[in-house]
């Protein structure tokens, strides 16, 4: 389809059974759109992503001679991927497709208002329409992969992506700040369920990476800077020892960047007594062989634990989340205590032993004489220190009762948190988080490795507490990501780039100065001075045509023209529809 | 004419990435709000040329929101510095030509923070109901 | 392609080049999409007729409330459509012998009846058939013909006719204009050379009338959780539409009851089911979000509220806060009918406050935990692979190597591997592909 032949727009309604239909009547939406302009075809189905759905647009594209589609239906963050490829394989350019979100935007945030909503999603269509009607085709790109992938952190996520793409015969460089490999799994004792030593973990693990010539390790390195796309990022890495800057291709990157254990600073009196410890800290001390109570050096006899320190903190920002590993961790290492100690009693909240073999952990500790008891969320525990020592206090909620118990040991369990620098690695590598901080997956359901940001997938704690099974379990999945990329050898870009009219260009470099990524530039043609664009380092942003005072940049599929139709499409309706009808 | 209860109309600018997203999540969140604001996506909230936010306004907008990444967290690492700079041009324009600066409004939104955006748009409407509706859309007499 | 000519083509597949996946949900299909994205083949085996397992019926997914169907439709597209993924259906892997790099697998194609080449899935052939029986699908509370498909999203998009339970009256035949039926179809066995395998055979639901006391099967409003979903599903049998068995009408207060057959030693299954309390407060939410008007109590007995993946705390917040689910600490102890009403009254102690209580419910739902499906022993022992005490498949080093066996070229993902959420499936599913192209890249040699 040429970009001069007039558009024939096809617009095709979603119900989503009844996410979108039991709100929005899609069928009066369907019957209004068939009246706006350059529309050839308006209609409904149930679930337009279906294989009958995609069919129907197909079939209309071929049968109607469509050359533009608007699919009103959920957020295109979920699907424009999959009807770019339908209307493709009709034969229509994946850019003259666009998408309305009736879903996400109309029908589940205006339940209550099924009129209101109905005529908010006729104006979202109509904008959509608007905007298609002036949607170009654009030459769809692909660039070669650099068969090289970059996995940073050295923790066991790390590991497992770098060993199985090395493995697998591709190289992997992987970069870590500290001076070790193993990160925060090489501070514990033993693993559950089947207590393997967690140094034989990294052992097997570190050693097999070491050994393994497609892997390069850089230890106590960080990546400084971070450059380009999918498939030929460059990247500098710094040695802070050496203060030495390598620079290195890759095509693809995993981020493994763990957590850190949280320092419970103001919780339950720690940091007021040597002997209240994080669970972190009474793990590395059993790694480095007893445990031992700080304050006298002597095995404890009376220990509590208590649970969710730092986690499940309704309202408290970055705290708010279960952190997954405690529960099962905690009653491990009580039942293990309770061979030495006269008493060791457990405060929690839930017991969310939920894995596989978390239960026998669980029902070992109780069968050791572990005393469980759940405390009262809105009363938490109360500890106060004295002279003789330290004194727990709190409500029973199972059996009503106030209880007291005076641990020569008071251990913490406390929270896994983004780790220190997780702000820069977000920045680096252009990542956005969740609520509770960690990095945010592609999807939280189905795509849980891939990012938003192509190329680019996460792996292990970085996207969100968990323990060391399910974090190589995904470090696995994220290096299979990196592997199909790399052995693909290619992949396609996004088309959607700015480019200049040379004729309006003033060489103002006011989309020098905008552009963040160094992609324009002033240059001398034919004498003139004008602004280019090297598409390769374009990211497609659109700072430097909003800015350009001549209008002399086309940011393609995103241009002025195409954003005031929107607005247009919206407002004069307005004007004819008396602005909201009620 | 004069019976009708004053619907505001929103032009809502927002980046794919952040406040897009956020959107996204007050749905998926089922968090309700007024009907009001219409989105269009873009792809940075650098990308909103102050030239589309006054046509948006002559052509009779109530309002516009202007909502990219929190400073510092934009997915083009730099882009929303440009929109905070433009923005205060904006301000002064609109009152430069008697238009209520509270009309437009600036939000930072996160893919994460589907309550600030909900919020975000229920205050402003509530903001423009009170306004009443823009002088240039012709609806404002009875 | 004929079927003749794709079980020729399957029997001279080249082992290196080629895995086998056994299993068609979203972990057997991820890891099908992540071996066959890396240039591999894969043969995908699923069991049932369609593609898509377990989440292919729910209605929504926690903790977002995605529907299901949304966002699992387009990955049934693309395996059907991946050039490199030989789908499979209604096959079962019947032998399996050989080893990493040179497995040879048998696998018993049943006979459809219907030409995966000739069906195009039009339905016409449905209207004609005389036989209605319960459809597996809707958890048997929809009705379905002899000949089906168990969904809309059927994939391959290719009916399919029960053999038992069709009386070869040929009313479809005739009126399939494709001439794609063919009644006299026989069972087929090919042998099919492969380089590794990776099982992700799912889960079974545990049966929760192994629990006379809480009335499964005796009082018509007392429902499981899949019944549930199917219920609220818009494709369901009752296009959505929440109702109570008994007598059509939208319950006005719901119990949903937490880990039956999860947590319990006597049944045989010790373990946490890892999903029931996410899909419980999911359900609990839907109920409220569907009739907001007419749902005034919805109440969750549970033993522990087990929130600990992305989100899930948070999701957990919000159904107190925001939908006003009540969540009540117990395991419950009876339930009875009141004949009058069909109402359901729940006895149950609130293990924090002591208090015995009595509550009538007009709908009860069962959350049932989940249990290894009985062919995953079968296939175990073909593949010469060990099973835990839960019946699962052993792992040895699950914090270094969470998805090998101790057979080399043999993976496992999913729930086959013991219970998972979606997510973590789609995880392993991953897992399980990257390591199985280990040894296929390196041809098998371990």
């Amino acid at each position: 389809m040429g970009s001069g032949e007039s558009p024939k727009v096809g617009v095709f309604v979603c119900h989503c059974g009844h996410n979108i239909a039991g709100t929005v009547n899609v069928e009066h939406v369907a019957e209004l759109a068939s009246e706006f302009p350059n529309v050839e075809l308006s209609t409904h189905f149930m679930f337009m992503c279906s294989d009958s759905g995609q069919a129907l647009i197909r079939e209309k594209i071929e049968e109607l001679g469509l050359n533009r589609v608007v699919v009103a239906s959920c957020s295109p963050r979920m699907h424009e991927p999959t009807f770019r490829k339908v209307v493709e394989e009709a034969g229509l350019n994946r850019y003259c497709f666009e998408q309305v979100n009736l879903r996400e935007h109309v029908s589940w945030c205006h339940m209550k208002e099924p009129e209101a909503a109905t005529q908010k999603a006729r104006d979202l269509v109509r904008m959509s329409v608007a905007r298609a009607s002036l949607l170009e085709p654009l030459e769809v790109k692909t660039v070669s992969v650099e068969p090289h992938a970059l996995v940073v952190g050295g923790g066991v996520s790390g590991l497992r992506a770098a060993l199985d793409i090395g493995d697998r015969g591709f190289r992997a460089t992987l970069v870590e700040r500290t001076g070790n490999l193993g990160g925060n799994l090489a501070k514990l004792s033993t693993l559950y369920p089947n207590n393997e030593p967690a140094k034989d973990v990294v052992d097997r693990m570190s050693l097999a990476a070491e050994a393994s010539e497609n892997v390069t390790i850089l230890l106590n390195s960080e990546v400084t800077n971070f450059d380009g796309h999918i498939g030929n990022f460059e990247v500098t890495v710094k040695n802070n020892v050496t203060e030495e800057e390598s620079e290195m291709k890759v095509g693809t990157v995993i981020v493994a960047t763990g957590f850190d254990p949280f320092e419970p600073i103001g919780y339950y009196g720690y940091g007021d007594s040597p002997d209240i410890i994080t669970l972190s800290a009474l793990e590395e001390m059993k790694r480095d062989g007893t445990v031992l109570r700080p304050s006298t050096a002597q095995p404890p006899k009376n220990v509590a634990f208590i649970s969710c320190v730092g986690s499940r903190e309704e309202g408290v920002k970055g705290h708010e989340h279960c952190s997954r590993y405690c529960c099962t961790a905690m009653a491990k290492v009580a039942a293990e205590l309770r061979e030495e100690a006269d008493e060791v009693l457990m405060l929690y909240d839930d017991i969310r032993t939920f894995g596989k073999g978390h239960e026998d952990v669980h029902r070992r500790a109780r069968q050791e004489h572990v005393i469980f008891s759940k405390y009262n969320k809105k009363k938490k525990p109360a500890v106060k220190i004295n002279d003789s020592g330290i004194m727990l206090k709190w409500n029973d909620v199972l059996s009503g009762e106030n209880c007291e118990f005076r641990p020569d040991m008071l251990v913490l369990a406390n929270a896994m948190v983004p780790p220190e620098g997780a702000d820069e690695v977000a920045k680096i590598f252009s990542l956005t988080r969740s609520a509770d901080g960690f990095f945010n997956e592609e999807h939280i359901k189905l795509a849980p490795l891939t990012t938003h940001t192509a190329g680019i997938m996460i792996a292990g704690a970085a996207q969100s507490a968990k323990s060391a099974t399910d974090s190589t379990t995904q470090a696995s999945g994220a290096a299979a990501k990196a592997v199909s990329l790399i052995a693909r050898g290619e992949v396609e870009i996004e088309s959607t780039v700015a480019s200049v009219i040379d004729e309006l260009c003033s060489a103002c470099h006011t989309c020098v100065t905008a552009c963040p990524y160094g992609a324009t530039s002033i240059e001398a043609t034919k004498g003139v001075e004008v602004a280019r664009v090297t598409e390769a380092k374009c990211h497609g942003c659109g700072t430097c045509a909003a800015g350009c005072p001549s209008g002399a940049i086309v940011m393609r599929h995103s241009t002025d023209d195409q954003i005031s139709s929107m607005i247009a499409a919206l407002l004069s309706s307005a004007f004819v529809h008396g602005g909201g009808e009620k | 004419m004069s019976k009708k209860i004053f619907d505001p109309n929103i032009v809502a600018f927002t980046c794919n990435w952040c406040s897009y997203g956020g959107a996204d999540l007050a749905g998926i969140s089922r968090i309700q709000y007024p009907t009001s604001a219409k989105v269009i996506r873009l792809m940075c909230s650098g990308r909103v040329d102050p030239v589309m936010v006054l046509e948006a306004f002559k052509n009779g907008a109530d309002g516009v929101i202007v909502s990219g990444c929190h400073i510092g967290d934009c997915h083009y690492s730099t882009g929303n510095y440009r929109t905070q700079v433009r923005f205060q041009a904006l301000q002064t324009a609109l009152e430069s030509i008697g238009m209520d600066p509270q009309r437009l409004r600036l939000l930072w939104a996160s893919a994460s923070e589907g309550q600030q955006w909900a919020e975000a748009i229920t205050e402003m409407t509530e903001q423009i109901k009170k306004l009443g509706p823009s002088p240039i859309s012709g609806r404002g007499k009875k | 392609m004929t079927e003749a000519e794709k079980l020729a083509t399957l029997s001279q597949m080249s082992p290196t080049q080629t895995a086998l996946v056994i299993g068609g949900g979203v972990s057997g299909m991820q890891a099908s999409l992540d071996l066959a994205d890396q240039g591999f083949n894969v043969v995908l085996v699923e069991k049932t007729p369609s593609i898509g397992g377990a989440m292919a019926m729910l209605d929504k997914t926690f903790p977002t409330l995605d529907c299901s169907a949304c966002i699992l439709t387009p990955k049934l597209s693309e395996v059907a459509r991946h050039p490199n993924i030989e789908l499979l259906t209604y096959s079962e892997v019947t032998g399996i012998s050989g080893q990493a790099g040179n497995f040879k697998v048998k696998v018993l194609r049943k006979a459809r009846k219907v030409l995966e080449d000739k069906c195009s899935g039009c339905g016409d052939c449905v209207e004609h058939c005389p036989i209605e029986i319960p459809n597996e699908f809707d958890q048997g509370l929809g009705f379905r013909r002899a000949v089906y498909v168990g969904f809309p999203q059927n994939t391959p998009l290719v009916y399919t006719i029960d053999d038992e339970n069709c009386i070869k009256c040929e009313m479809c035949v005739k009126a399939c204009e494709r001439e794609a039926i063919d009644l006299a179809m026989k069972d087929e066995e090919v042998e099919i050379p492969v380089g590794a395998i990776v099982v992700a055979t799912g889960f079974e639901l545990f049966d929760v009338s192994k629990y006379p006391r809480l009335g499964y099967g005796e009082y018509k409003n007392v429902i499981n959780a899949l019944e549930y979903e199917r219920l609220i599903n818009a494709a369901g049998p009752t296009a959505g539409h929440l109702l109570r068995m008994s007598d059509g009408k939208i319950p006005k207060s719901i119990g949903f009851v937490q880990c039956v057959g999860a947590r319990d030693v006597t049944n045989q299954v010790p373990y946490c089911a890892r999903v029931c309390c996410m899909y419980g407060i999911k359900n609990a939410v839907m109920a409220k979000e569907l009739q907001p008007d007419n749902v005034k109590n919805v109440t969750v007995y549970y033993a522990d509220i087990r929130a600990y993946g992305k989100g899930f705390e948070e999701f957990y917040n919000m159904a107190q806060t925001r939908f006003g689910i009540e969540f009540i600490r117990g395991r419950v102890g009876e339930v009875a009918e009141n004949p009058k009403t069909r109402n359901i009254e729940i006895r149950v102690e609130n293990t924090e406050t002591g208090e015995y209580l009595q509550h009538e419910h007009e709908l009860v739902v069962l959350c049932p935990g989940i249990l290894p499906p009985k062919e995953l022993r079968v296939i175990a022992s073909e593949l010469g692979v060990d099973v835990d005490s839960d019946g699962y498949l052993f792992v040895e080093h699950p914090a270094s190597n969470p998805v090998d066996t101790k057979v080399p070229g043999v993976f496992v993902c999913g729930c086959a591997e013991g219970p998972k959420d979606i997510p973590d499936s789609v995880a392993a599913g991953s897992a399980a592909a990257m390591r199985a192209s280990i040894t296929l890249a390196k041809g098998g040699e371990v």
